[in-house]
């Protein structure tokens, strides 16, 4: 069986028949990906659980990654309220200088629920997993403010629907993490400029950026002060602290997990983003996350979730190579980064991944007719959505919006015209991304993310080396950014599991403050 | 027939007089807001300017000719290559 993304359309199967076959003739395999289809707290696939745990974690349990501690916990070997006093130990350390959470449960709390989860049962794969939700999703327990003076002291009376499959599956939230106001850049002090969360590569020095808006869910699992989390993604809030933060994350296709109980900003380009270390454990949490919900008729009608951890298993044994075919492409402005030093990271990137015997590499794609009137403003903008479900708050006190009230306003002076013919422009944008860009290759590396969030296409991000940054002269890491066609997830993960199966940058752990 | 006399282009003030108006008609006080202040989060100055600029790009998104038979307004694309099988 082929990855989704060839099986969704028959016309890209097609014209890819040639490749593939050809690949297949001298020794190529094309391993199956079962589909999954999975109901709220049924199982995770066996891939998961196969890691095998690096000794030196051991010492220090905030190290292991979710795979370990799922194969730990499964086997008895470490306790869910082991892994609780871990991180809570560390967060009461550090999170006065991170700032990462906005909000956590006590101790006594945590350690109450962890008593409760189910160990090793085939339901609550994740016990015992402490997970860092951005302060956007509801809970029940814990405040959600969304960053912003809005929705200072909002307390909802459920979970979101992501948080509620985490809990289901075992998982912990350990705390609501700090976001930018209502959805948009750093995390700040509400109502203010002030930054509050520290990129965790730099805890000592305020001024590098861990990016937004998904700031504290980036700097929480990169700091070790959760083991994963979720964010979200409007325009690269996922993408952006990922690789600010040096994570592994995947901005799914539109619809793959439910908003229902997400604050929204926009309902046509928001997506929930499964925020972690390696692409594994991104595959674990999408696993759990990637069900329809009938309370978010955007998540209906789906092909079913295909097995996103087999895809992000490595493969090939000792020579490790991506489990399908692949052509990655190569955006026409790959290399005119000003920084020589990331051209050099995105260069070595590129020469490994033209080692790898599946891929072949589509320098220089040519982008779709058009590309730049389609997906800069104002066709390829989304400046009317927000306003519809803020209007109380907007005649209560414009003032509470701050920085981000424009974007908030501007609904009520957009015209059903506009909205209208932003809508036919995506829609040609997505038959021209289709026909005129993914007709060249499988994966593109890309340079942003703008075109991705509109169109609802996936995206993934991972580290890929170190730089000194210039405006701090801090060391940081830096990323790639990988785009796929629809539902091409798998696609993204089997890249992600070939690179991190050769490198360590993903196993790099930031400093701690000083 | 008379020659069609196309309007006068508005100018800004027009423009701040038609953004008022239109929030007041909602209910939107945007008065609580400095007038100006560069090192408040927001102000009058700046939030006028970019809703004058969101006016403008309306009106040069009207002049964006595109197919309605084949490019009907799509919400959500990616799931619709799903349904569709295109």
């Amino acid at each position: 069986m082929l990855p989704q993304d060839e099986l969704v359309s028959r016309r890209w199967f097609l014209n890819r028949m040639a490749w593939t076959s050809s690949a297949a003739a001298v020794g190529m395999a094309l391993p199956g990906a079962a589909a999954i289809v999975h109901d709220r707290g049924s199982t995770i696939p066996e891939e998961a659980f196969t890691a095998s745990v690096r000794p030196q974690e051991l010492d220090d349990l905030t190290e292991l990654t979710l795979s370990e501690t799922m194969t730990l916990v499964r086997s008895g070997r470490l306790a869910p309220v082991d892994l609780v006093n871990a991180y809570v130990d560390r967060i009461e350390a550090y999170d006065g200088i991170y700032q990462a959470y906005s909000a956590r449960p006590t101790r006594e709390d945590l350690l109450t629920q962890a008593a409760r989860t189910p160990v090793g049962g085939p339901t609550a794969p994740l016990s015992g997993a402490c997970l860092a939700p951005k302060d956007n999703f509801y809970t029940a327990d814990l405040l959600t403010e969304g960053g912003s003076l809005v929705f200072e002291g909002f307390q909802p009376d459920y979970d979101a629907t992501a948080v509620s499959l985490m809990r289901a599956a075992g998982g912990l939230v350990i705390g609501k993490a700090q976001m930018g106001n209502l959805a948009g850049g750093r995390a700040r002090q509400y109502g203010t400029t002030i930054p509050t969360t520290r990129n965790a590569w730099t805890p000592d020095d305020v001024r590098y950026s861990p990016a937004g808006s998904s700031s504290g869910t980036g700097a929480a699992v990169a700091a070790r002060l959760a083991i994963a989390g979720i964010g979200t993604e409007t325009g690269g809030s996922v993408i952006g602290p990922g690789n600010a933060e040096g994570l592994t994350c995947i901005k799914p296709t539109f619809g793959r997990i439910s908003l229902h109980g997400v604050i929204p900003l926009s309902y046509t380009r928001d997506h929930v983003g499964p925020m972690a270390r390696n692409a594994l454990d991104v595959a674990i949490l999408f696993q759990v996350l990637a069900q329809p919900d009938p309370n978010d008729p955007r998540t209906l009608g789906l092909p079913p979730a295909p097995n996103y951890v087999l895809a992000a298993t490595p493969f090939g044994g000792n020579r490790p190579r991506v489990r399908w075919p692949t052509r990655v492409g190569i955006w026409p402005d790959y290399f005119s980064e000003d920084n020589g030093r990331v051209n050099q990271l995105r260069t070595d990137f590129i020469a490994e991944l033209e080692q790898n015997s599946a891929v072949q590499i589509v320098p220089d794609v040519t982008l779709p007719d058009q590309w730049d009137e389609l997906t800069s403003d104002p066709l390829g903008g989304s400046h009317g959505d927000p306003t519809a479900f803020f209007i109380e708050h907007l005649r209560k006190d414009v003032r509470n919006f701050a920085d981000r009230l424009p974007r908030f306003l501007n609904g009520m002076l957009q015209s059903a015209d506009t909205y209208v013919k932003v809508q036919q422009a995506r829609n040609l944008l997505r038959h021209r991304m289709l026909t005129q860009l993914f007709n060249q290759c499988d994966v593109v590396l890309t340079t942003s993310t703008g075109a991705f969030d509109g169109t609802g296409l996936p995206l993934m991000c991972m580290p890929i080396g170190f730089d000194r940054e210039s405006n701090t002269g801090n060391l940081v890491p830096r990323g790639v950014v990988m785009a796929a066609p629809p539902f091409g997830e798998e696609r993204l993960f089997a890249v992600a599991a070939a690179w991190q199966a050769v490198t360590d940058f993903h196993r790099v752990r930031p400093p701690d403050p000083a | 027939m008379p020659h069609q006399v196309p309007p006068s282009v508005p100018n800004d003030d027009d423009l701040n007089t038609y953004i008022h108006i239109r929030y007041a008609l909602l209910g939107i006080d945007i008065s609580v807001l400095p007038e100006s202040d560069a090192e408040a989060p927001m102000d009058q100055e700046r939030l006028l300017a970019n809703a004058r600029s969101i006016l403008r790009q309306d009106a040069e998104v009207a002049g964006f000719e595109i197919d309605p038979q084949f490019n009907l307004p799509m919400p959500f694309p990616a799931p619709f290559s799903a349904w569709t099988e295109e």
